[in-house]
């Protein structure tokens, strides 16, 4: 089951338009970081905005449209329950004004489930259609859910969902990495100002002397580890509930031993479907 | 969810093809973003969304719904900056501590106007498009029907999710479940009502899987339309004038810098 598509002729563009995506997020990240600190005194007047927009949002394009070909159709299926899953839980922890966005137990689920191409294309499109939907504001923070993908995918692989007391840790890890990330975004294109309580923690760390990209990474780390660790953590529960018939029914997660040491896992050529 | 936004009044601006709305709302936001003076914003809002809005008789819709979201940003956004603005030299107003400054509140002008621009562009697209006509015509231009599969499924499945959450509800209401009045104990009461809800959401998928291979749903090959999507040829040519006029605003003042 490792290589079921080795015949795509569509691979190597796939992987080209993956790793193209990659390079641009990380290229928008870099510049942002490096440039910005000169250009912030100009009172929004920057064009951090448009680089932090289309930067970020093309990179995100380029890899869900080099990752969906690689996903099995019973994946496909599975993704718009876990894109509900987002938004719904997501809205309404945002209406509850907590400080917490549970926003991507369905991105991470997919993710540790069928792989972070799965989970790339899960998190992206619960940001479109809660752009559709509801609200346009996530629209813009699309990349944070292909970081946070990605990372489930690989803690997957390592093993981390086999035991009870690793995917909070792994979850802080992956909110220090996504308050990275959403930082330029929540600075150059909302000036901070995302959220009720976000934006009053983002004023009193600019009130300490603090540049607006500083106030909002750490505004993020502030809340993302937490918010990932809890993700993390529902993620790992859920899994435990789901019968184990479902969950080896996903070529990735048998072909790296996702949830550890059961008889069917330890041989991955067994048809489990 | 969505049905309940948008709505067919037959306007000519609910009439236009999909794409040139998407093309339009992408370039609106380019310009927004490029020329990040406040009045670009509005001019792109008074001149270009409100217009459009009455034409399409959702005016009253686009300012109810984008309201409510802008509100509470735009809000925080002047509080914040206004008084914390790392920049902020020339004070306005004082109050104790707090100092009101001119940068910021400028900072927070050509923010939120951007803001403005950007949510108002989109609640637009969402109210006079149907999202099913966005995917016909977006697969049409060569997007992957997976895409389209993904997203028209969602939209259909949110409204499911509340059915079957009503029902695990009512289901355990039966066997003697009291919802509390206080808002925090009732969340601790509809926790547990979680698992059954997620769960039994992802196994009823299972079959689907099986039932969209056996119909070709896997297959690359490009298949014709069902319903074919309105176009014509003025609308081809004004998504790439729009376009043009994006690429423009990105361009231009980059030359005039370097010149």
């Amino acid at each position: 089951m490792s290589d079921p598509i080795a015949v795509d002729p569509h691979r190597t563009r796939d992987r080209l338009l993956v790793v193209a995506g990659a390079i641009l997020i990380a290229a928008t990240y870099s510049y942002l970081i490096l440039s910005q600190p000169a250009e912030i005194a100009a009172s929004g007047t920057s064009r951090a905005g448009l680089i932090a927009m289309a930067g970020y949002l093309v990179g995100a394009v380029l890899i869900a449209a080099g990752s969906v070909r690689q996903i099995p159709t019973a994946v496909i299926a599975m993704i718009p329950v876990a894109i509900a899953l987002n938004i719904v839980a997501g809205q309404i922890v945002s209406t509850l004004s907590l400080t917490v966005y549970l926003d991507s137990i369905g991105t991470v689920l997919v993710s540790v489930l069928a792989g972070p191409a799965a989970g790339v294309v899960t998190g992206i499109l619960s940001n479109v259609i809660w752009g559709l939907t509801l609200t346009p504001i996530p629209l813009p923070f699309a990349v944070v859910q292909v970081v946070i993908a990605v990372l489930a995918g690989l803690a997957a692989r390592a093993g981390v969902f086999r035991h009870v007391y690793l995917p909070p840790l792994a979850g802080v890890l992956t909110g220090f990495v996504t308050a990275m990330v959403s930082a330029p975004i929540a600075a150059f294109v909302f000036g901070g100002a995302t959220g009720g309580s976000a934006g009053a923690i983002v004023g009193a760390f600019q009130a300490m002397g603090r540049s607006l990209l500083e106030a909002t990474t750490l505004q993020g780390l502030l809340y993302d580890p937490l918010d990932k660790a809890i993700t993390f953590t529902v993620v790992g529960i859920l899994i435990a509930a789901l019968p184990a018939r479902f969950l080896q029914r996903f070529p990735f997660a048998r072909t790296y031993r996702v949830f550890g040491k059961g008889p069917l896992t330890r041989t991955p050529t067994t048809s489990a479907g | 969810m969505a049905p309940a936004l948008f709505v067919d009044t037959g306007s000519p601006v609910h009439r236009l093809n999909p794409v040139t709305k998407l093309v339009a709302l992408l370039s609106i936001l380019v310009i927004v973003f490029a020329l990040p003076q406040w009045w670009t914003s509005a001019i792109v809002v008074v001149a270009i969304l409100v217009p459009a809005a009455i034409v399409a008789r959702r005016a009253r819709a686009l300012a109810g719904i984008g309201g409510r979201i802008l509100l509470p940003i735009v809000l925080v956004l002047v509080l914040v900056q206004g008084f914390t603005f790392p920049g902020g030299r020339t004070v306005v107003w004082q109050w104790g501590a707090l100092s009101l400054t001119a940068e910021g509140l400028t900072f927070a002008l050509n923010t939120g106007a951007r803001i403005v621009a950007l949510v108002l562009a989109s609640v637009l697209l969402v109210v006079t498009t149907h999202p099913g006509d966005l995917m016909s015509a977006l697969t049409e231009h060569g997007l992957s029907p997976k895409f389209s599969y993904i997203i028209s499924s969602t939209l259909q499945l949110i409204p499911s999710f509340r059915t079957r959450a009503d029902g695990i509800l009512l289901a355990q209401q039966a066997r003697g479940l009291a919802i509390p009045r206080s808002p925090l104990r009732r969340v601790r009461v509809m926790l547990p009502l979680l698992g059954p809800l997620v769960l039994g959401m992802f196994t009823d998928v299972e079959e689907r899987g099986t039932a969209m291979e056996a119909r070709g749903f896997g297959s690359t090959v490009r298949r014709t339309a069902l319903e074919a999507v309105p176009d014509s040829p003025g609308q081809r040519l004004a998504r790439w004038l729009m376009a043009a006029l994006a690429a423009a605003a990105v361009v231009v003042p980059l030359v005039q810098e370097l010149l």
